[in-house]
């Protein structure tokens, strides 16, 4: 019944009150709408600090879909970063993308109208698994994993070939639909190859220090000698997702940031037992799936192989279809339900004002904003909590009050993109001039910045309220052709606390 | 040295005069609708990708060297190929589309010495840019025509045609359609054109001033938010740009505008708040204000000062914002009736 694409020539301004009377048989065909009325929010299935996602109802094609709503208010940084995301879901069309069908702005939200995955994400399969089965000798087998990874790659080959980076390859981003489709979500620190469609799109790309478990050492460390290797960074990922889905957690997550970026930087590349509390934990897995690991997670990105040459690997082998997920994953993981619970049971107040105690400043990056979809208890927290030692029980998370301050650090790089660089300081443990020496020590700053970082360190804790970022000059300066500017952290840098 | 990369060329066994042959026939063939569309879409997308792969190179092959992307620019032009792939975009698949704006863009971009002969090309075939510009009407290829004419709208010779055509008052339409991705990357078009090249910005809105702020009060007025912030923001930018003086003095002495901004600084959003404040401070540091504009201003004098005391107090890190707000607080202060200066 589906129209052919080149015949739907509608206007981007139409309106869809003529399709709401449609036959039944046409619903298919329609475009999907751009007002509210012609949805029906239902449940909330995530929520993060400047987003809500809801399970909704298209009314005009009687579809189910999922609704982010964005608030627009809370989105103090430029527009452009916020269009670049939809965009590059709007320039994908792979059946392992996250489907992207409309957006449109409803009062000073913007609402995104996406594929529903009824799923959730692999992560709230892990975490629920973890919860309800014994889980020592590995969460997901093998054959599960290759037939997830091999969906993810069969998305990153394609996204590769737009001229691509994802960035944010893990488990909590790789979303399932009923019929066990896996496709890979939240576009929120996507890049683009400076080859890509846009050359003016370069201006806006950034690096991100957001979730160090899953980044490689050539991200953390922000040499980009070569660009052609850019997009191995997500390899790095796929290979730290591999084992997070084996073992049910990437290999450094007990550790806080800035102790995850040394290791990784210092250490050999992870194995599936880097986190094993005893030998032959995992003993389960094979060579070949951890070949395909130590494949993935070579320090030198040229050689890592590309996704193509990775689809090729023998452990895919052993990869099964749709089906196969349909009873492996979806049938033990948390039903919608539950997961509409714990998202609804955190939700305070209306939906779309969230999270009132996060600094406005903050709403942009994504790794705020909870996995789409994703609505698992821990999937609420900023990922990088989770980096903490908190205890297994969720609900108790902030137990410790004062003494774990998260904390943000954002400047500019050498390549002039804004950096989040995200690491806790422990009162009466850490000192400023101790982390401050730590940031230079791991190559994340300028050596000649370290005083009045510790400097404006000091007045951030100083400070009574905490909502207040502190932004100071650099030592360092800008570059010759750059004009300082506070606003732009350009010759500046901002600090913060994270939640 | 060309000899060099010529073997390259001799193992992809294609010349530019086959490769552009090729493709005009699958363009005619879908153009006509004679062949079963998906057959003649996949022959277009084919031969794209054919197109795109001896431009850009792939993991394999290196791009073609110089002449030999002359020779398939100069072909290309000869067959008028570009018009026909924009104007034939609603046609060809999803990938395909992507693979023409690449296609066009690279084109596009070469150089011949100093000359850039797409440009010229495109120069003498204006209609490519104006169905490139009435692409933002059709959601299926909205973003791919924008990606080309933002790179057009580098070039000055190609901006100049397209801000002094009647189709550059389509965007003002298109920067409010409700399909958010489209509007946005139509608003970075239009702000392009507006912002790129700063003279011939300055004189285009100089000439066009009644028209063009007739138009742009509908965006600061949109029942859209984005739009209104977004056009805000840019109104703000293009009055502080010493190259828009004349156009600044112009537009800070209608009353009217000071009332907008007025409104505006009492919104309920806080950010278009924050942007009406770096338009309203524009007519207050003005030395030089018309009557009217110091009439409003003596008269809601203490009201003015008061509510700029405790505008966006929370702002208290942002030295520059606090140093302008002291200042516009001082000016307003020790404002005085031009009668009492005779």
């Amino acid at each position: 019944m589906a129209t052919p694409s080149s015949t739907t020539t509608n206007t981007t301004n139409n309106n869809t009150t003529a399709a709401d009377n449609a036959p039944l048989t046409a619903a298919a065909s329609i475009v999907w709408p751009n007002t509210r009325d012609s949805y029906e929010l239902r449940e909330v299935i995530g929520v993060g600090a400047t987003a809500t996602v809801h399970c909704a109802y298209c009314k005009p094609r009687q579809e189910k879909c999922a609704i982010k709503k964005i608030n627009l208010e809370k989105w103090n940084t430029s527009m452009d970063e916020l269009t670049k995301e939809i965009q590059a879901m709007s320039w994908c069309q792979h059946e392992n993308v996250v489907t992207y069908h409309t957006s449109f702005v409803v009062g000073d939200e913007l609402w995104l109208v996406l594929r529903l995955l009824e799923g959730g994400s692999l992560l709230d399969i892990l975490k629920h698994k973890m919860r309800t089965s014994d889980c020592r000798h590995g969460v997901l087998d093998e054959a599960t994993i290759a037939t997830v990874l091999r969906e993810v790659l069969k998305g990153l080959e394609y996204f590769h070939s737009n001229s691509q980076i994802h960035r944010d390859i893990k488990a909590g981003n790789i979303l399932l639909g009923e019929d066990g489709t896996v496709q890979i979500a939240d576009f929120g620190v996507s890049a683009w190859l400076t080859t890509g469609y846009d050359t003016n799109r370069q201006k806006v790309r950034h690096t991100f220090v957001g979730t160090p478990c899953w980044m490689a050492p050539e991200v953390m460390e922000q040499v980009h000698t070569d660009h052609g290797y850019d997009f191995k960074a997500d390899i790095w990922s796929l290979g730290i997702t591999a084992i997070e889905l084996a073992t049910g957690t990437a290999p450094y997550h007990k550790y806080p940031p800035m102790k995850v970026l040394m290791l990784t930087l210092q250490n050999d590349p992870p194995t599936l037992d880097t986190g094993a509390d005893h030998k032959d934990q995992y003993k389960a897995y094979g060579k070949t799936f951890r070949k395909l690991i130590t494949d993935c997670l070579q320090k030198d990105p040229t050689k890592r192989p590309t996704a193509t040459e990775l689809l090729k690997h023998p452990i895919f082998k052993k990869a099964k279809d749709k089906k196969y997920l349909q009873s492996t994953l979806i049938a033990i993981g948390p039903s919608l339900e539950t997961r509409v619970q714990k998202a609804s049971k955190r939700q305070p107040g209306t939906s779309g004002r969230l999270h009132r105690t996060i600094t406005g400043e903050w709403t942009w990056s994504s790794e705020e904003e909870c996995d789409e979809q994703s609505s698992d208890d821990e999937g609420q927290e900023k990922p990088l909590n989770k980096l903490i030692e908190v205890p297994q029980s969720s609900d108790s998370e902030h137990e410790s009050g004062d003494e774990h301050l998260n904390l943000v650090l954002r400047m500019r790089n050498s390549n002039r993109e804004l950096n989040d660089i995200r690491f806790e300081f422990l009162l009466g443990n850490d000192t400023p001039d101790g982390i401050s020496t730590e940031l230079v020590g791991a190559g994340l700053v300028d050596g000649r910045d370290a005083d009045v970082i510790a400097m404006n360190l000091r007045v951030l804790i100083g400070n009574q309220t905490r909502d207040r970022p502190v932004t100071f000059a650099l030592v360092s300066g800008c570059n010759s052709d750059e004009t300082p500017d506070e606003k732009m952290l350009v010759g500046y840098a901002q600090l913060s606390y994270a939640d | 040295m060309l000899a060099g990369n010529m073997p390259l060329f001799g193992k992809s066994q294609k010349n530019p005069v086959e490769v552009v042959k090729q493709i005009k026939e699958a363009m005619v063939a879908l153009e006509k609708g004679d062949k079963k569309l998906e057959k003649a879409q996949e022959d277009v997308s084919k031969n794209l990708l054919v197109i795109k792969n001896l431009l850009y190179g792939t993991a394999d092959t290196e791009p073609l060297s110089d002449i030999v992307v002359a020779q398939l620019a100069q072909e290309m032009y000869n067959n008028n190929l570009l018009l026909m792939l924009v104007q034939n975009l609603t046609k060809i698949d999803f990938e395909g589309k992507k693979d023409v704006a690449q296609v066009f863009n690279n084109v596009l971009r070469r150089q011949l010495g100093s000359r850039s002969p797409t440009v010229e090309h495109i120069c003498a075939k204006s209609e490519i840019l104006f169905t490139l510009i009435a692409g933002y009407e059709h959601q299926e290829i909205a973003l791919n025509c924008g990606t080309m004419l933002r790179e057009c709208a580098r070039y000055e010779a190609l901006a100049k045609i397209m801000l002094y055509s009647k189709e550059f008052f389509n965007f003002f339409r298109y920067v409010e359609v409700s399909t958010f991705d489209i509007a946005s990357d139509a608003f970075s078009t239009f702000k392009e054109l507006l912002t790129r090249h700063k003279p011939l910005c300055a004189e285009f809105l100089e000439i066009n001033y009644d028209k063009v702020f007739t138009h742009y009060q509908q965006l600061l007025n949109s029942e859209n938010y984005v739009t209104r912030r977004q056009s805000l923001k840019l109104l703000g930018e293009l009055l502080l740009d010493r190259h828009n003086f004349t156009v600044m003095t112009r537009y800070i002495s209608n009353p009217d505008n000071l009332k907008l901004m007025m409104n505006m600084l009492k919104e309920k959003s806080r950010n278009i708040q924050f942007e009406a404040f770096h338009v309203f401070k524009v007519f207050v540091a003005n030395p030089n204000k018309p009557k009217p504009i110091l009439d409003i201003l003596l008269r809601n004098q203490d009201k003015l000062v008061e509510f700029l005391t405790r505008f966006h107090t929370e702002r208290s890190e942002d030295e520059q914002f606090n140093d302008e707000k002291a200042y516009l607080i001082k000016q307003i202060k020790e404002l005085k009736s031009t009668t009492s200066d005779q």
